[in-house]
């Protein structure tokens, strides 16, 4: 084929025309002249607000005027265009001919032999490659997940079973203050941290002690409780204080909701429901477990502090976790 | 093959009008559902047995008399007890004030006390027995408790909000409305029924020139959003308890102290872990900011959160784009 | 010599073709690309009108909007949940201890002109983009457009709301803010709730024990930037082009079979509805958020792990799983050594995992009940498969429900109920209501399918009595309303005769067009 025969035919050949007062390409309005009208109008107001828009961002008006004003025109300029679409551009209808998607089937013969006898090629005759790069090619997929995943972060460990508290360890509340035997009043609430975790001077709270040491400490009575909150526990709650680990044992969330009178706490998140006398076992809702306990006691000076380490895991369940 | 074209008709009410009025009844409904009204008024019972008795404690000193503070923290200072605050003031035996620079309590005048007899035995004596102690004439425990040794604040708090008398004795919580009494009638009968076994906290008088809405706002998340909700709109608690709103502007400062201080129904007792200075900071946070919240980005919802923001999005975003879209197209 | 120059202009005029300067830059772009033939098929390619085909320009545009708040938002936020005290426009958080993150957000919201009104749009833009999805997904799904050829389109529609809701999750995750925070601590729970895998998940991904070293921050904001915007954007494009190659299904009418597609050419009428549409799409975002606030995180502080809001939804699309939370019974395994939360791993790792296993998997479902293993270009009316319909009114009412039992505690508050006792409700609830909707619609179904002409006008008929005492009717002719003028759908034209005075006017088309010219390269 010569150089000539392969281009493309430049000639220009006469093509149908379609004439402009045929139905299909007219306006679908029935008065276009009106709609004409109507829409220029609508666009000189996007005009408008629009550029009210640049004035508003200018003076640095507020929020509500620049979003008023952007929103406005830009909604008469789309409307404007829109309606111009719908009522005075050719309709139609239209048609167009679907062609069929699917190949002939000797063009997918053709392709499915290409893929079965030629790799059946390959492997009949260097099966032994074959193998040995698929092993290689199988090891390498997964060696590369290693990075991808295990430099992430560190092991979990026993880091999710331990918190801060250990044996003398004083409560203290938000401002690094000690609690004392008075503090609280029967009915009384508060939220505590280990001291240490609680800078006093500036305010600051460690990450450990607001998401894992956190503790919610209830004045119940004046007393210490009778009947313990569970078996064994009848030291725990000298002068009717009750301390329970924050973390609620459905999702973690705090469980700083307390209602004096029905002596409950309730988790914020999904309504849980613990009973502060028996010891924060769920009465209702989602949450599997009781709250941890703290063993209460007196140091020399006379604040509150943990007996123990909280003889649990705090917080929610996980696959490791040992009761 | 035939065509169809439908031409534009008065179809437009049925097209555009009908689902836009739908819509538009649908937003307002759920509008409504969040626009801060009234309180939930629950249904249910009273168990007065329930309630944690405090027992008392009674100090006697020649200059204030004797006086229960079984109400308050003994050992953090300024923190509502007036023995370990920076001012008191006793006369004749009686309490008159204590408190420091941020909130001072002071007693009802003791010339209150014979109108407040009056008024308790026409309003309050039929609920609380005559002499304000739970006990009927006949030895049975009335419908409402002992109200011996409360204290002036705790009166003051539930005449004043409107709680007392009770509109519904059977409801598991009263609800704040609108008050009968005047707020002197409240505190004759502070004054009376504190007479009879005076007590404290005494009736608030919070100072807030100098109080700091940024701790409050630190100490409110921490001590409060828990139950008030962040942005204050209240929520309802367990067993039809609930907290209520505290962007009603009716809520005063004074009665945001009371209740941190007497811990009315089923909110907790801020004692000695509140200063009377941090009292002030949440109560100068709610009054200034939770009743009138900074919104700058425009309607707030009631400060209710994704619920309605989620309502807001799907009828009012999506349904109106939808809309639009109802009438770019054709109905087949 | 002006004779000449006017000769010499007319001449180059002349040389350029009847096309001008546009058939020039056609033929020039043409000699590199070949773009004309292809060029002329897309113009010409025919859109049906009908209005439920234009719910998946609803999510596109909003993404769009989405993509430039985001760039926007990107260049302020500060990816970081440093410590540091907070000295702003705020006032109530003055000297408060708040990250980074949250600083930059407030400081956008407050400091930077126009960021407040971005911001929401951003948001706004978001919970639109996920409820467009949906009801997009809805109307694929209840007219059986997702049959073959069409099932790939589906499975990627459906990653696509995959990605998209949890991109809103990481996004409003962000700013750090206690209501979000509580949330990002929920996220981790569940995650750790996860057997085997669980405890490791959540230390590599957050760094440690909740909170971690602070890199879940900066991780959630290259993911929410760039990772999933990019993979969305493949997406779409596949999408659409998958669509622009099987060309869009349409209902059965006059005019319309299998094989062809009715309706207006792309250029211009749909690029003008499309663009105009587009605008309003931007338009409603930014009235959103010029006039409803979203998120005014500087009412809720920073995020302290040992502060909780009440009333703490999260953002629409993650309600259902919620909801799901709040009504699980408390079933958890402990034995053994170990503990496996049922009453977490249930509503929110293994329900949600079925309903999107489900979602995907439905074309092939279908497929293997019915037996249809036809190409299919039309699409149904839902009522004609009563079957589909139910189960999909079905699974819409338990979300609804769902959706419903993630604000107990605002129900219980507004109609004045236990939040007990709605609770309660809301745990039989979600077994019944998704059964009856499903029965009930399945029931209207058949019954619409066997009542002619729903919808459709009535006509008053005259009804005559005879001499003898026969009763006969006659109908009311036509109202010119209800007339349909009937146009045969045409191709559309190569050429259209933009000058028809020149033509004598007769409006006939022509055959012969003007302006030829004859030109052999």
């Amino acid at each position: 084929m010569s150089d000539e025969e392969r281009q493309p035919s430049r000639t220009r050949v006469p093509m149908p025309v379609a004439a402009l007062s045929d139905p299909h390409m007219g306006d679908a309005a029935k008065h276009p002249a009106r709609v004409e009208k109507i829409i220029a109008v609508i666009f000189l107001l996007a005009i408008v607000f629009l550029a009210l828009f640049g004035a508003a961002y200018w003076q640095n008006w507020r929020a509500w005027e620049l979003g008023g004003t952007i929103g406005v025109g830009l909604f008469l300029l789309g409307f404007g265009l829109t309606a111009w679409g719908k009522y005075l551009m050719p309709q139609g209808p239209f048609v167009e001919e679907r062609h069929t998607l699917a190949s002939t089937s000797e063009e997918r013969d053709s392709m499915a032999a290409a893929l079965v006898e030629r790799s059946a090629v390959v492997v009949k005759r260097r099966k032994m490659l074959g193998g040995l790069f698929a092993l290689g090619a199988g090891i390498f997929g997964i060696v590369a997940v290693f990075p991808l995943l295990r430099s992430l972060g560190p092991l979990p460990g026993d880091s999710l079973d331990v918190t801060d508290w250990r044996k003398g360890t004083v409560l203290v509340d938000s401002s690094g203050r000690p609690v004392r035997k008075d503090t609280l009043v029967v009915g009384g609430i508060m939220t505590v941290y280990p001291q240490g975790t609680v800078n006093p001077q500036t305010g600051f709270i460690t990450d450990r002690g607001q998401a894992v040491d956190q503790t919610v400490l209830i004045r119940v009575s004046d007393q210490p409780l009778v009947p313990p909150t569970m078996p064994g526990r009848e030291d725990w709650t000298p002068d009717g204080y009750v301390a329970y680990s924050k973390l609620c044992t459905h999702l973690g969330c705090p469980v700083g909701l307390y209602e004096q009178e029905l002596e409950l706490l309730v988790c914020p998140c999904h309504q849980s429901m613990f009973n502060v006398r028996n010891g924060a076992v769920p009465q209702f809702g989602p949450a599997p477990r009781p709250l941890p306990q703290m063993h209460l006691g007196y140091n020399e000076q006379g604040y509150l502090i943990a007996m123990a380490p909280y003889d649990q895991a705090v917080g929610p369940g996980f696959y490791e976790r040992t009761t | 093959m035939r065509g169809v074209r439908t031409p534009l008709r008065g179809s437009f009410r049925t097209q555009f009008l009908l689902p836009a009025g739908l819509l538009v009844v649908a937003v307002m409904a759920s509008f409504a559902m969040f626009i801060p009204g009234a309180d939930a008024g629950a249904s249910g019972h009273a168990d007065t047995a329930q309630v944690p008795s405090i027992p008392n404690k009674h100090v006697t000193t020649r200059a204030c008399g004797t006086l229960n503070v079984k109400g308050v923290t003994g050992t953090t200072r300024n923190a509502g007890n007036p023995f370990n605050s920076s001012n008191r003031f006793c006369l004749n035996g009686h309490l008159v004030s204590y408190g420091s620079r941020y909130i001072t309590y002071t007693n009802p005048p003791q010339s209150l006390i014979s109108a407040g007899q009056l008024l308790f035995a026409q309003t309050c004596s039929s609920c609380h027995g005559n002499d304000a102690n739970g006990v009927n004439p006949d030895g049975t425990a009335t419908i409402g408790p002992n109200l011996q040794g409360v204290g002036a604040a705790t009166v003051d708090f539930w005449v004043s909000t409107g709680r007392m008398p009770a509109a519904d004795v059977k409801a598991v919580e009263a609800e704040r409305r609108a008050t009968r009494l005047t707020p002197l009638q409240a505190l004759e009968l502070a004054a009376w029924v504190n007479s009879l076994d005076p007590a404290v906290p005494a009736v608030p008088y919070p100072h807030l020139a100098t109080a700091d809405q940024s701790a409050g706002q630190d100490l409110f998340s921490l001590n409060c959003a828990a139950c008030h909700t962040i942005t204050g709109s209240g929520d309802a608690l367990a067993f039809g308890t609930n907290a209520p709103s505290l962007q009603n502007r009716s809520v005063t400062a004074q009665q945001a102290v009371e209740a941190m201080r007497t811990g009315p129904a089923n909110m907790p007792r801020f004692s000695g872990n509140l200063t009377d200075h941090q009292v002030a900071d949440i109560v100068s946070y709610v009054t200034g900011r939770l009743e009138h919240p900074d919104n700058p980005g425009g309607v707030g919802l009631g400060g209710v959160g994704p619920v309605a923001e989620g309502f807001v999005a799907l009828l009012i975003g999506v349904g109106g784009l939808v809309l639009i879209c109802f009438w770019i197209g054709e109905r087949s | 010599m002006s004779a000449t120059a006017a000769t010499t202009k007319r001449s180059a005029k002349a040389a350029m073709g009847p096309f001008g300067q546009v058939g020039k830059i056609v033929d020039e772009l043409d000699d590199r690309l070949g773009v004309a033939k292809g060029g002329r098929v897309f113009l010409d390619k025919i859109f049906p009108d009908h209005w439920s085909f234009m719910l998946g320009e609803i999510s596109l545009y909003s993404f769009v909007v989405l993509l430039a708040t985001g760039i926007f938002l990107s260049l302020y936020f500060v990816p970081s949940t440093q410590q540091v005290i907070y000295h702003g426009s705020y006032r109530p958080l003055d000297g408060q201890w708040v990250s980074e993150a949250f600083k930059s957000t407030v400081s956008i919201s407050f400091d930077v002109r126009g960021g407040l009104l971005v911001r929401q749009m951003h948001h706004w833009g978001a919970d639109i983009f996920t409820g467009s999805i949906i009801v997009h997904m809805a109307r694929i799904f209840f007219t059986g457009a997702f049959r073959k050829p069409r099932e790939l389109n589906w499975i990627i529609g459906t990653t696509m709301l995959i990605l998209a809701i949890l991109e809103g999750f990481i996004g409003y995750s962000l700013p750090d803010d206690l209501i979000s925070g509580t949330g990002l601590r929920i996220g981790y729970s569940i995650a750790e709730s996860i057997p085997f895998v669980g405890s490791y998940l959540v230390t590599f991904l957050w760094g440690g024990q909740f909170p971690g070293t602070g890199i879940i921050i900066p991780r959630f904001f290259i993911i929410h930037v760039l990772i999933i915007p990019l993979v969305l954007l493949g997406l779409v494009s596949v999408h659409l082009g998958l669509l622009v190659r099987q060309k869009h299904t349409q209902f059965a009418g006059e005019g319309r079979t299998e094989h062809n597609v009715v309706g207006s050419p792309m250029f211009p009428t749909f690029m003008a509805k499309t663009t105009g549409f587009l605008f309003m799409v931007t338009a409603a975002t930014a009235l959103l958020g010029a006039f409803v606030q979203i998120n005014p995180i500087w009412q809720f502080g920073s995020y302290d792990a040992s502060k909780i809001s009440y009333a703490v939804q999260p953002d629409w699309y993650m309600g259902w799983l919620d909801g799901a939370l709040r009504i699980m019974p408390s079933w958890e395994f402990a034995g053994w050594g170990h503990t496996i939360p049922f009453e977490v791993l249930l509503p929110a790792v293994v329900f949600p995992g079925l309903i999107f296993t489900i979602a995907l998997m439905w074309p092939a479902l279908e497929r293997k009940v019915t037996g249809d293993d036809e190409l299919h270009n039309l699409l149904d009316r839902p009522r004609d498969r009563p079957k589909r319909t139910a189960a999909g009114a079905a699974m819409f009412a338990l979300l609804f429900t769902l959706f419903g039992a993630s604000s107990t505690d605002v129900l219980a508050n507004f109609f004045h109920i236990s939040l007990n006792e709605v609770l309660w409700f809301f745990r039989i609830a979600v077994i019944v209501i998704p059964i009856v909707a499903g029965l009930v619609t399945y029931q209207l179904c058949r019954e619409m399918q066997g009542v002619h002409g729903i919808g459709k006008r009535k006509r008053p008929v005259i009804v005559q009595r005879s001499v003898q005492g026969e009763y006969t009717t006659v109908p009311t002719p036509p109202r010119p309303d209800d007339m349909h003028t009937e146009l045969d759908p045409e191709p559309v034209p190569v050429r259209i005769d933009i000058e028809p005075l020149s033509n004598g006017g007769t409006g006939e088309p022509e055959s012969s067009p003007t302006g030829v010219r004859q030109v052999t390269r």
